[in-house]
């Protein structure tokens, strides 16, 4: 069941400069840490000349949406799904 | 090639989602029990869920059906991506609409070395990799495009059909008139009138029998379609898009609450979708003499007009003065679906400057209002009109075509989900 979140989170991130690949492995959020095994999507969306980078990601059972700001480089959390 | 993303809105839910693979999922226009079903995941479609369905018809099929509203940016990230990929084996490709793409291969380097069949097979696997593992297409390779197309729709998901002079008999053999793209009640009837009662017997009739079967030129563009030639009247030019063949803008939107032509709160939904309009038109370089609204009522009547006028529509406010005059004149009944396109377009560098002083100083302010939106994002400055709007136009993909479309805001994106 989907559940809107929207709140700001802290993000640990894997960087390669060879593949030119920025992903976040680690999601703190409520005092827990999530590590993050799947990469499901990676979209961006333009709000005026502010982008943001979309992470679709799961850590096996509960799926995150995560938004990060590319001008602040804030994180925030948008939605969780549980696999229920 | 064809290439055909399987149940794209959802198989990219899917993809984005892992959660969600392995389960019947369905993106709907609406969440509610009368939106309608845009796309279906391969499980839902097993269990009989089909796109065009009602999301309650989908849930008394599969009481657990996952239904999601539809979220275009990652759609168009997919297509991006996906014409990305296959820009690296030529550069002849007709984006044909959100998920489907054709591919000229003709005197393609790449075929030096391997056959038609082992680059959708590549194709195929690039796209596991480097787009996604759940993303799968259909390829239908053929002389065509419209061969090409069938042979994609032949097997899903994850097909690969080439249609030859070879095998042609015998792959419409297996197939009724109504698996051709643009065969279904009333052609095949046309067909079944004039004594074509099969495929074969479709592509055994002379270009003459189609003639008269279809009592059209019509007929022959279906002989050249049906052996092997380009007819040119179904499909968009191979070469690149430059925009100077746009002959409109248009938004619609259906709405939630239906309401009647001189409600207030219909209003807004004109003055939001000529807003959106009038900026793609503006940064597109266009103004428009030519202006038409439609209407579909809840008693799925409809009306429509169009006007043209002597002088150049450029603001917001020109738009949406000539459109609430001629929705005035609709009959004041509740509508469901609201419309509205602007024609007659010209380059704004052939726009006369205004003697009327007001009249520059009205282009200007709106030169100024898509400055600050193309700065801080879309709707962040709008007339006073649309305070408090209860309904909101969502951003969505058009069928048959995904240019001109902006990228969602994501503002209009969080709005969105908190109200889902």
């Amino acid at each position: 069941m989907s559940e809107t979140i929207n709140e700001p989170v802290s993000v640990t991130l894997w960087s390669n400069h060879k593949t030119r690949k920025v992903l976040p492995y680690g999601l703190y959020w409520h005092g827990r840490r999530y590590q993050i095994t799947t990469i499901g999507l990676h979209h961006t969306v333009w709000e005026g000349k502010r982008l943001f980078h979309i992470f679709s990601v799961s850590d096996g059972s509960t799926f995150f949406k995560l938004v990060m700001n590319s001008e602040t480089l804030a994180w925030t959390l948008l939605e969780v799904d549980t696999a229920n | 090639m064809h290439v055909d993303i399987n149940s794209c809105f959802a198989t990219v839910e899917q993809q984005a989602n892992p959660l969600l693979r392995g389960k019947p999922v369905v993106v709907a226009a609406y969440v509610k029990d009368y939106g309608c079903i845009l796309a279906a995941s391969r499980e839902a479609k097993k269990l009989g869920i089909k796109t065009g369905m009602r999301v309650k018809e989908g849930k008394m099929i599969a009481p657990r059906l996952v239904v999601l509203p539809p979220d275009p940016p990652k759609y168009r990230i997919v297509n991006r991506q996906l014409l990305g990929l296959l820009q690296s084996y030529t550069a002849h490709i007709s984006v044909e609409s959100i998920d489907e793409m054709v591919m000229n291969l003709k005197d393609t380097p790449a075929l030096h070395h391997q056959s038609m069949e082992d680059i959708a097979r590549e194709i195929k696997m690039r796209i596991r990799a480097e787009i996604g593992e759940w993303i799968t297409v259909s390829c239908g390779i053929a002389p065509n495009r419209y061969l090409a197309k069938v042979a994609s729709g032949l097997q899903k998901p994850d097909g690969l059909v080439t249609i030859t002079r070879e095998n042609i008999v015998d792959t419409f053999s297996r197939m009724t008139l109504t698996d051709f793209c643009g065969i279904k009640e009333g052609n095949s009837n046309r067909l079944k009138a004039a004594g074509i009662l099969t495929p074969l017997a479709f592509y055994r009739a002379s270009a003459t029998d189609l003639k008269r079967a279809f009592r059209s030129v019509t007929g022959y563009h279906w002989w050249l379609r049906l052996h092997g030639y380009e007819d040119g009247s179904m499909y968009k030019e191979f070469e690149k898009d430059t925009g100077e063949d746009q002959k409109s803008f248009g938004q619609s939107y259906v709405l939630g609450t239906a309401r009647t032509t001189h409600d207030p709160r219909l209003w807004q939904i004109l003055a939001q979708l000529t807003m959106k309009m009038g900026r793609r038109l503006r940064a597109d370089g266009f103004v428009a003499y030519g202006v038409g609204i439609s209407t579909m009522f809840t008693d799925h009547t409809h009306w429509h007009t169009q006007e043209k006028k002597s002088f150049a529509l450029f603001t917001d406010l020109d738009f949406y003065t000539a459109m609430r005059s001629m929705l005035m004149h609709a009959p004041e009944q509740p509508v469901k679906l609201l419309a509205v396109y602007c024609y007659a377009l010209h380059r704004d560098t052939e726009m006369q400057v205004s003697l009327f002083p007001e009249e520059n100083r009205g282009r200007d302010i709106t030169r100024a209002i898509d400055a600050i939106q193309d700065r801080f994002g879309d709707f962040v400055i709008y007339p006073a009109r649309m305070v408090n709007m209860e309904q909101k136009v969502l951003d969505r993909i058009s069928f048959g075509g995904v240019q001109g479309l902006p990228d969602v805001s994501f503002t209009e994106q969080v709005k969105r989900e908190m109200v889902t």
